[in-house]
C-alpha cells in the first residue's frame, strides 16, 4: 500500500464501490469478475468489499435469481430403487414423479421436495414428518404411504398411485345423492386425521382424488401439521401464500393457532363447489379474495342452485361460519349431519348467516311493528305474536336443543336411564332395606349422584351438551334424594315438627322410612343453591324450570313443618288459605327477573305462582269457613254459599288480570289472559249452580214467596250474562267469554223452558224470530247505527 | 426486457392475475424485511413482539393494499413495505402499550426521527426467521457490533436497498461522502468477519 495517495485512493475504492451498488440497486446483473478488472489498481480492497456486499446480499436473499432454474431440475433415473418414468404434477414444495416399483410391478407416486428447500434442514425433517406421520395412518379414503427415502438420497417418499380426476371434476355428473355420499366420505377422512392429531390446512378438491369406483383419496398434506407440535410449525411463505380459494378465515388472517374447525370450514366450501358448482368466496386478486373470505356471507346456495334442498344448504352455511365457535365443532358433527340428510331425518345444523341475512331487514320491521302497535294498527296480541315469531327467526334454537327435543332411541334411552337412576335411588330414600342401611346406603346413592355430577359437567364443558344436560337433570333429582338418605341414615333433623309425631308426612304410612319433615325441607332449601349454580354454569334455562319446580316444593315442604297434617284434619281451608303468600312470592320473583332482563328464567315462576293463586283461591271458597262466615255476615242474603265466592274470586281474577296487563311485559300479558280465561267459567258455572239451588229452595217449599222470587231471578240472570259475555268478548277478542255465553244461554233458555215459560209456544218462535232478525241484522249495522244516530238527534 | 423474477417482473405478474408471484415477491423479500424490522423495533418492543409476526402481518397487509402500490424505481417496493411495516409497528406497540408509552418512542433506526436511539439490546431469544436461517443471525450479530452510523448505512444499503444517491438524499449527505462511509462501514464488517472467522 503506496503511502502518499491514501487518502485519494479510500475516495476511488468507495466511488467505485458506489456505482457497484447503483448498479445493484436497479437489479442490473452484475459481472463481478469485469468489475474488478477495470478497476484493476483497486485490486485487492474492491473485490474483498465486493464479496462482503455480495454475502449480505446471499443472507438476506433466500431466493436467488437462479431460483427459477430449480423448476426445470432433471429428474433422477431412481429413486428407493423405483424406476422414474416422468413428472405428474408440481407445487410450492415438491414434485409428484410416477414411478414404477419393477419387482412388483405397479406403479407408485412418489413426492419430492425442491432443491431450494432441501438445503434447509428443518423444512426437510418436516417433509419426512409429513411422510411419516401418513405412514402411521390406514384409511380407505387417505392415501397410502408405502416408504420413505433414505437419508442418503433425496428427501421423498413413495406413496399409492393414484388414477382420478379431482373431487369437483369427478362429481359434477353425479346425481345429489351421490355428490353427498363423496362429500361425506371426504368428511370423514377428514374426521380421522382430525383424530390422529392432524390438521389438513390445504383441503381443496385438487387434494382429493376420486377414483373410477367412486371412493375418494386424500392426498397431499403439504401444510398438515402435528396439531401438538406447534413449537416445530414452520412458517415459509410459499405455505402461508398458497391457492386461498379454499382458506378459512383464520388462515386468511395468518393465524398460527388454527384448529379442527378451519378444516371444516374447507370442507364447507368443497361442499358448497361440489353443490352448485361454484365457490362461494371469489376475489379479483389475491387480496380481494382473502377479504372476500373473511367479511362477505356466501351467495346462499339455493339462490344459485334453486333445487337445492334446505337441509344441504343448512349444512354448507353451518361449516361456512366465520366464527368458528358457531361451526361445527368437529369433523364428526359435519359428517352426521350429511348422514341424517341421506338417511331423510331433519339435520341440526341451523346456520347464523340466516339470522344475519334477516337480521338487517328485520330491526326496520321491528321498528315498524313498534309503530303500528304505537298506532294500534296491530292489536296486542298480535304485536306479541309477531315479535315472538321474528324473535324465533333470529335467534334460533341450539341444534343440542333441537336434538333433546327429538325422540332417538340414544335419546329415549339416556332419559330412560336418567329416570331409572332416579327412581332406584328414591326407593332407598322411600323404604328401609335389610342389606342396606346405615353408611351403605349413604354410599349407593352418593355413588350413583356424584358420578353423575361429574360426567355432567365434564360433558358440557366438552361439548356434548345434550349429554350433558341429562345428567345434570338427573343429578337435580338425585340431590336432594341423597341428601335424604344420608340425613335419614346419620339421624340429622331428626326432630318432630312441633315435637309432634302425627305432624309428620312420612309418619303416615307404615311401611315408608321415617324421613321427618325437617329433612325433606332441609334437602330441598341445601340443593336450591345447586339448582342455581347449575344455571349460571350452563347458562341453560332447563335449570331456572328445575329451581322453580324444586322451590315450589320447598314452599309444600314449609307448609308441612307449619302443621299442614294438623289442618288437613281439621280445617283444610287453613292450607290454601296459607298458599296465598307462597302464590304472591312466586308472583314477586317471576316480575324481578323479568325486570332485569331475565325473562328467559321467569317464564317457569309465572306458571306455577298462577297454579298457587288458583289452588290457593278455590280451595279457599270451597273449605276456608272464615270466608263464608264472612260473606254471610256482610250479606246475610247469600246464605254463605260456596258459589258466591267463587264469583268473588272470578271478581279478585279480573282485578288481578286488569293488575296484570299494566305491565308493559308480554309474560305478564299471558298471565293476564291466563286469569281472564277462567273468568267465565267461574261467573256461569255459580250462577247455574246458584239457580238450581233456588229452585230446590222453592220447590221445597212452594209457597214462599222469597224464595220463588229469587228462583225467578236467576232463571232471568243466567241467559242475561250470557248475552252480556257474549257481546262483551268484542272489545279484546274474548273468544272464551263468546263460547262460555253461547253455551251458558242455551242452557238458562232451558232453564226458562222449563219453568216460566213451561207450554209456551210463543218462546220458541220468538226465538227463531229474534235469530232471524239478529242475522238479517248483522249485515245491515252501519245503516243502522246511522239511522239512529239521525233520529236521536232530531228528537235533540 | 425485465425477467420475470425481478421486482418489477413479479408484481407485473402480479398484476396480471398470477397469484403465485406474491409468494415469490415475499419469499424474495421476506429476510431483509425480517432484518428491517428488527431493527425498527425498540429494544422494549423486541422483547415482547416477535419479528415473525410484524413480518405476517406486514405482508397480509401488503397482499390487501398491492393495489395501491405503483412501481417507480427497483427501491420502491422495499420501501413501500418498509413503510407499511412503520405502521405494523406502531399498531403493535399501540396494542400492546399499556404504559402508554409513545409509539413514536418504540420506533428505532430511523435516524432522521430518533437520531439518538439507543443501543440494541442482545435479544437472547432469537425470533424464528433469524433461528431457521443461521446466516442471518450471524449478520445480525455483526450488525449489531457496528457503530450505529456504520450499520444504518448498511442496512439502507443492503437491507433498504437504496442507491448511494438516494441514501444521500436521506443523509443529507452529499453522495461521495456516502460513498466513503459505506466504504468504512464494509471495512469494518470485513474485519469483524475477520475476527470471528477463525473462531
Amino acid at each position: 500500500m503506496t503511502a502518499l495517495p491514501n487518502e485519494d485512493r479510500e475516495k476511488r475504492l468507495a466511488e467505485a464501490l458506489a456505482q457497484f451498488l447503483d448498479q445493484q440497486a436497479r437489479e442490473e446483473a452484475v459481472d463481478v469478475e469485469a468489475f474488478c478488472r477495470q478497476h484493476a489498481d483497486l485490486a485487492p480492497e474492491l473485490r474483498e468489499e465486493i464479496e462482503a456486499l455480495l454475502e449480505v446480499d446471499r443472507l438476506t436473499q433466500a431466493c436467488p435469481p437462479a431460483a427459477p432454474a430449480a423448476a426445470a431440475e432433471d429428474l433422477p433415473e431412481r429413486l428407493s430403487g423405483h424406476k422414474i418414468l416422468g413428472e405428474i404434477g408440481s407445487g410450492g414444495m415438491g414434485r409428484v414423479l410416477l414411478a414404477e416399483d419393477e419387482r412388483l410391478g405397479r406403479r407408485v407416486a412418489i413426492k419430492t421436495l425442491n432443491r431450494r428447500y432441501r438445503e434447509n434442514p428443518r423444512v426437510r425433517e418436516r417433509f419426512m414428518q409429513e411422510a411419516r406421520a401418513m405412514a402411521k395412518l390406514s384409511h380407505p379414503h387417505i392415501v397410502h404411504i408405502y416408504n420413505l427415502g433414505e437419508p442418503d438420497e433425496p428427501p421423498h417418499f413413495v406413496m399409492e398411485y393414484l388414477e382420478g380426476a379431482p373431487l369437483t371434476e369427478a362429481a359434477r355428473a353425479l346425481p345429489l345423492r351421490q355428490k353427498v355420499e363423496l362429500v361425506q366420505k371426504v368428511v370423514l377422512a377428514v374426521e380421522f386425521l382430525h383424530r390422529h392429531q392432524i390438521l389438513h390446512r390445504d383441503l381443496k378438491p385438487g387434494n382429493i382424488l376420486v377414483g373410477p369406483d367412486l371412493e375418494p383419496k386424500l392426498l397431499d398434506f403439504g401444510l398438515a401439521l402435528q396439531v401438538d407440535d406447534l413449537g416445530s410449525r414452520m412458517t415459509l411463505a410459499g405455505e402461508v401464500l398458497g391457492t386461498p380459494d379454499y382458506f378459512s378465515p383464520e388462515q386468511t388472517r395468518g393465524n398460527a393457532s388454527l384448529d379442527a374447525r378451519s378444516d371444516i370450514f374447507s370442507l364447507g366450501i368443497i361442499l358448497y363447489e361440489v353443490l352448485t358448482g361454484s365457490l362461494p368466496f371469489r376475489g379479483a386478486s389475491f387480496a380481494e379474495q382473502l377479504r372476500s373470505i373473511r367479511e362477505e356471507d356466501p351467495v346462499v346456495p339455493r339462490r344459485v342452485n334453486p333445487s337445492l334442498p334446505r337441509d344441504l344448504q343448512n349444512i354448507c352455511l353451518k361449516a361456512l361460519e366465520k366464527n368458528p365457535a358457531d361451526r361445527y365443532a368437529t369433523a364428526r358433527e359435519m359428517a352426521e349431519d350429511l348422514e341424517r340428510y341421506l338417511a331423510g331425518e331433519e339435520v341440526l345444523a341451523v346456520p347464523t348467516s340466516y339470522a344475519r341475512l334477516i337480521a338487517g331487514k328485520m330491526e326496520q320491521h321491528l321498528r315498524e311493528l313498534d309503530g303500528w302497535k304505537q298506532d294500534q294498527i296491530v292489536s296486542d296480541s298480535e304485536y306479541d305474536a309477531l315479535r315472538k315469531a321474528y324473535g324465533r327467526l333470529s335467534e334460533p334454537e341450539d341444534a343440542w336443543i333441537m336434538q333433546l327435543r327429538r325422540l332417538s332411541l340414544a335419546q329415549v334411552s339416556l332419559y330412560f336411564g336418567a329416570w331409572v337412576l332416579v327412581v332406584g335411588a328414591a326407593l332407598v330414600f322411600l323404604f328401609r332395606f335389610l342389606g342396606l342401611s346405615g353408611a351403605l346406603a349413604v354410599l349407593v346413592v352418593a355413588a350413583a349422584a356424584v358420578p353423575t355430577a361429574y360426567f355432567g359437567v365434564r360433558s358440557w364443558k366438552a361439548g356434548s351438551l345434550r349429554f350433558g344436560v341429562a345428567y345434570l337433570l338427573a343429578f337435580c333429582l338425585l340431590l336432594p334424594i341423597a341428601l335424604l338418605v344420608a340425613m335419614g341414615e346419620y339421624g340429622i333433623f331428626s326432630g318432630f315438627t312441633r315435637g309432634r309425631e302425627d305432624l309428620e308426612l312420612f309418619y303416615k304410612f307404615d311401611s315408608f322410612k321415617k324421613t321427618t319433615n325437617a329433612q325433606l325441607w332441609w334437602s330441598l332449601l341445601l340443593s336450591l343453591p345447586a339448582y342455581y349454580w347449575l344455571r349460571r354454569f350452563t347458562k341453560s334455562t332447563v335449570f331456572s324450570l328445575v329451581f322453580a319446580v324444586m322451590a315450589a316444593l320447598f314452599s309444600l315442604a314449609t307448609l308441612l313443618r307449619l302443621g299442614m297434617l294438623e289442618w288437613l284434619d281439621k280445617d283444610p281451608g287453613k292450607i290454601y288459605f296459607q298458599m296465598i303468600p307462597i302464590a304472591l312470592a312466586f308472583f314477586l320473583i317471576a316480575i324481578a327477573l323479568e325486570r332485569i332482563g331475565r325473562s328467559g328464567d321467569s317464564r317457569y315462576f309465572y306458571p306455577i305462582a298462577i297454579v298457587f293463586t288458583f289452588t290457593a283461591l278455590s280451595g279457599v271458597a270451597l273449605f276456608h269457613e272464615p270466608y263464608a262466615k264472612w260473606l254471610e255476615r256482610v250479606a246475610p242474603w247469600t246464605r254463605g254459599q260456596i258459589e258466591y265466592l267463587f264469583i268473588i274470586n272470578a271478581g279478585i281474577y279480573l282485578a288481578l288480570q286488569t293488575l296484570s296487563e299494566r305491565f308493559h311485559s308480554p309474560q305478564m300479558r299471558m298471565v293476564a289472559k291466563t286469569f281472564r280465561f277462567v273468568i267465565p267459567g267461574h261467573v256461569m258455572t255459580s250462577l247455574l249452580l246458584l239457580g238450581l239451588e233456588a229452585s230446590r229452595l222453592w220447590n221445597d217449599s212452594p209457597l214462599k214467596i222469597a224464595l220463588r222470587r229469587e228462583a225467578r231471578t236467576f232463571e232471568i240472570i243466567l241467559p242475561v250474562v250470557a248475552c252480556l259475555f257474549v257481546f262483551g268478548s268484542i272489545p279484546k277478542q274474548m273468544k272464551n267469554f263468546f263460547a262460555t255465553g253461547l253455551l251458558f244461554l242455551a242452557i238458562g233458555v232451558i232453564r226458562l223452558q222449563q219453568d216460566l215459560f213451561k207450554d209456551r209456544a210463543a218462546w220458541p218462535i220468538f226465538l227463531l224470530i229474534a235469530g232471524v232478525l239478529l242475522m238479517a241484522a248483522a249485515t245491515k249495522y252501519p245503516a243502522m247505527r246511522l239511522a239512529l244516530t239521525r233520529r236521536f238527534r232530531r228528537k235533540t | 426486457m425485465s425477467s420475470p423474477t425481478s421486482t418489477f417482473g413479479l408484481l407485473e405478474r402480479l398484476r396480471a392475475g398470477d397469484k403465485e408471484s406474491f409468494t415469490e415477491l415475499f419469499t424474495k423479500y421476506r429476510p431483509r424485511l425480517a432484518v428491517l424490522i428488527h431493527y425498527k423495533l425498540s429494544p422494549e418492543t423486541r422483547g415482547r413482539v416477535e419479528v415473525d409476526d410484524i413480518l405476517q402481518e406486514v405482508f397480509f397487509a401488503a397482499s390487501q393494499d398491492i393495489g395501491n402500490f405503483t412501481y417507480r424505481s427497483p427501491g420502491s417496493f422495499m420501501s413501500w413495505l418498509a413503510r407499511i411495516a412503520d405502521h405494523v409497528i406502531i399498531d403493535a406497540a399501540r396494542s400492546m402499550g399499556r404504559q402508554k408509552r409513545h409509539a413514536a418512542e418504540m420506533l428505532r433506526f430511523r435516524s432522521a426521527s430518533n437520531p439518538g436511539g439507543p443501543e440494541p439490546v442482545d435479544s437472547h431469544t432469537p425470533s424464528r426467521i433469524f433461528a431457521e436461517q443461521e446466516g442471518l443471525q450471524r449478520l445480525l450479530d455483526k450488525l449489531d457490533a457496528l457503530p450505529p452510523d456504520y450499520r444504518d448505512a448498511i442496512l439502507m444499503a443492503k437491507v433498504e436497498s437504496l442507491s448511494p444517491a438516494e441514501m444521500a438524499e436521506r443523509l443529507g449527505k452529499s453522495r461521495e461522502a456516502v460513498a466513503v462511509l459505506l466504504h468504512r462501514a464494509i471495512q469494518r464488517l470485513r474485519q469483524l468477519e475477520d475476527v470471528k472467522e477463525p473462531r
